[in-house]
């Protein structure tokens, strides 16, 4: 009976952190968006408009669902739900901290991959159920876009995953910290077990998997559909992309799985190269600065900062750069992040081979 | 609750198959085999295959069933229209011919329950007794790794080659011809 009350607590805890995750963000994007751009932000509604996205979600529950008299009104009502629901799935495999995670699988990251490419079918569902010309449109390059976008992602996961030799998520994060269970090796020659800190960072280990980590997060943006590849709802050629039609609460389930997806592209960036639920302060001697910090509370607060960090520069990005035609779109993805990731790939494995052995 | 779960994906399957080749509505039914599948994989993790099973959801769902509503989205309506006019005569040819493949998949289901329910084969009884079997918290996926790099080594390679030879042929179909 306990384990019931788990099982139904443990996704309502993740759907309340994502709700409120999302409040945050888009407080956080607009008042990035009035930096960069020299202006304010919101700033009447509470002390410096903190309420902004509390009236803005309160506005769009008391809307009326409008259904357009041509659309296909299952598809179309089904839609926001697929969406929300495989980026909402996707987290019930990602460590927080040390074994605190909703599912240890030991195939966890490969079920992530999966489950998020689900997320193309509601688009699809989205775009062909609005029976509307932008909509089709915004979701066809959605899709062609979330499709080029996740080999690099894959690829880059592999050359990582064959440093690591498993898909177990929690494994991975084991073992970039003072509790690894193998030995770990800075840049592939000093062992740093009982130094941890950032040091035993997956990126630190082998160095290239730096590279790894950027092409991994220049194609989760894509994978996001944000700026500076936010061609599938640009809004000055297509409206509003593939959610042209929706409004009210259908719209914000829309939105909530855009920010839910930022959040766990960002934290699965952290989990498999920057370490995870590990601290970045190494042992220094008698200074167990990493002994200190690792734990339950601290697993979860470093998450948390790592993840917010990767969110912030997500923002930044998006309100510094502008967009992408489609055919640099595509010529980025297949002539320069693929076979870069490939050689990426081909580096682990000889790294794995001569340098671990 | 584990079997009931069972009955819920097999009827789920069994149901949104059945509907899918009965729906007019080709775009319908497209988004329908989704559920076909994403059922399939659910019962592929009874049969504690999960790697099986996550890859279903990986290669139909990410990549056969995306590409098959674009080849839908992007046909003429014409060519629909005609594909959805069969005729209705019940001794047609495409009709002998699945009603020969089912009840054939038939006869070989019902020949396994039939054989299967007196004795189970030699080998299944000989794994049982020397405890080769696979457990449900069994890592699954690394066994597969092994055993795809030792004792497969040689059809797993040529299935890469075949994938790679798919590979170079469709960049082939889609090249641009030189008009020069």
């Amino acid at each position: 009976m306990s384990t019931l009350i788990l099982y139904i607590l443990v996704p309502v805890a993740i759907f309340l952190f994502i709700a409120l995750f999302t409040l945050f963000a888009v407080y956080a994007e607009r008042k990035i968006a009035g930096f960069v751009q020299d202006r304010l932000g919101p700033m009447e509604t509470g002390k410096f408009g903190l309420l902004q996205t509390f009236a803005d979600i309160l506005k769009l529950i008391q809307k009326e669902l409008i259904t357009p008299a041509a659309a296909d009104r299952i598809l179309f009502a089904l839609a926001p739900v697929v969406i929300f629901v495989a980026v909402f799935i996707g987290f019930c495999v990602v460590p927080w901290a040390p074994d605190f995670m909703p599912a240890n699988v030991h195939t966890g990251l490969f079920f992530l991959m999966a489950v998020v490419s689900i997320d193309a079918i509601g688009i699809l569902m989205a775009g062909w159920g609005s029976n509307n010309k932008y909509s089709l449109l915004g979701s066809i390059r959605a899709i062609s876009q979330m499709i080029s976008y996740e080999l690099p992602v894959g690829l880059t996961l592999i050359s990582a995953v064959m440093i690591t030799q498993t898909l177990n998520l929690n494994d991975i994060a084991f073992n970039q910290g003072i509790l690894a269970q193998q030995d770990i090796y800075l840049l592939g020659i000093w062992r740093v077990n009982e130094i941890g800190g950032f040091l035993s960072w997956h990126i630190f280990q082998a160095p290239h998997l730096l590279i790894s980590y950027v092409i991994f997060f220049i194609a989760t943006l894509a994978e996001c559909n944000r700026a500076p590849f936010d061609i599938p709802e640009a809004e000055s050629e297509l409206i509003g992309g593939f959610h042209t039609e929706y409004g009210g609460i259908r719209f914000a389930f829309i939105f909530l799985a855009e920010y839910a997806m930022m959040f766990l592209v960002a934290m699965l960036g952290v989990v498999i190269f920057l370490g995870g639920w590990n601290t970045p302060l190494p042992n220094i001697g008698s200074l167990r600065l990493a002994d200190w910090t690792t734990g339950l509370g601290w697993g979860i607060f470093w998450t948390l900062l790592k993840s917010l960090t990767i969110v912030a520069i997500q923002i930044w990005i998006r309100w510094t750069l502008p967009r992408f035609r489609a055919d640099q779109l595509m010529t980025l993805c297949w002539k320069i992040l693929i076979p870069l990731a490939f050689v990426c790939m081909a580096i682990s494995g000889l790294w794995r081979i001569l340098i671990l052995v | 609750m584990e079997v009931a779960l069972f009955y819920a994906f097999a009827s789920l399957a069994i149901l949104s198959a059945l509907l899918v080749v009965s729906l007019k509505n080709t775009a319908r039914a497209l988004f329908l085999f989704f559920i076909v599948l994403f059922a399939m994989a659910g019962l592929f993790l009874f049969a504690l295959a999960d790697f099986v099973a996550i890859t279903q959801i990986l290669v139909y769902v990410g990549g056969v069933l995306i590409l098959m509503i674009f080849a839908f989205m992007l046909s003429n309506k014409e060519l629909l229209a005609d594909l959805q006019n069969k005729s209705s005569k019940f001794l047609s040819l495409p009709n002998w011919q699945s009603l020969l493949l089912a009840i054939g998949f038939l006869a070989v289901l019902a020949y396994g329950i039939y054989e299967w329910q007196e004795h189970y084969p030699q080998w299944i009884t000989e794994n049982i007794r020397s405890g080769a079997i696979i457990k449900a918290a069994d890592n699954n996926i690394q066994e597969l790794g092994l055993h795809f790099m030792t004792k497969y080594l040689l059809p797993f390679e040529v299935i890469s080659i075949f994938l790679l030879v798919a590979l170079i042929g469709a960049a082939h179909l889609s090249r641009k011809e030189d008009i020069s």
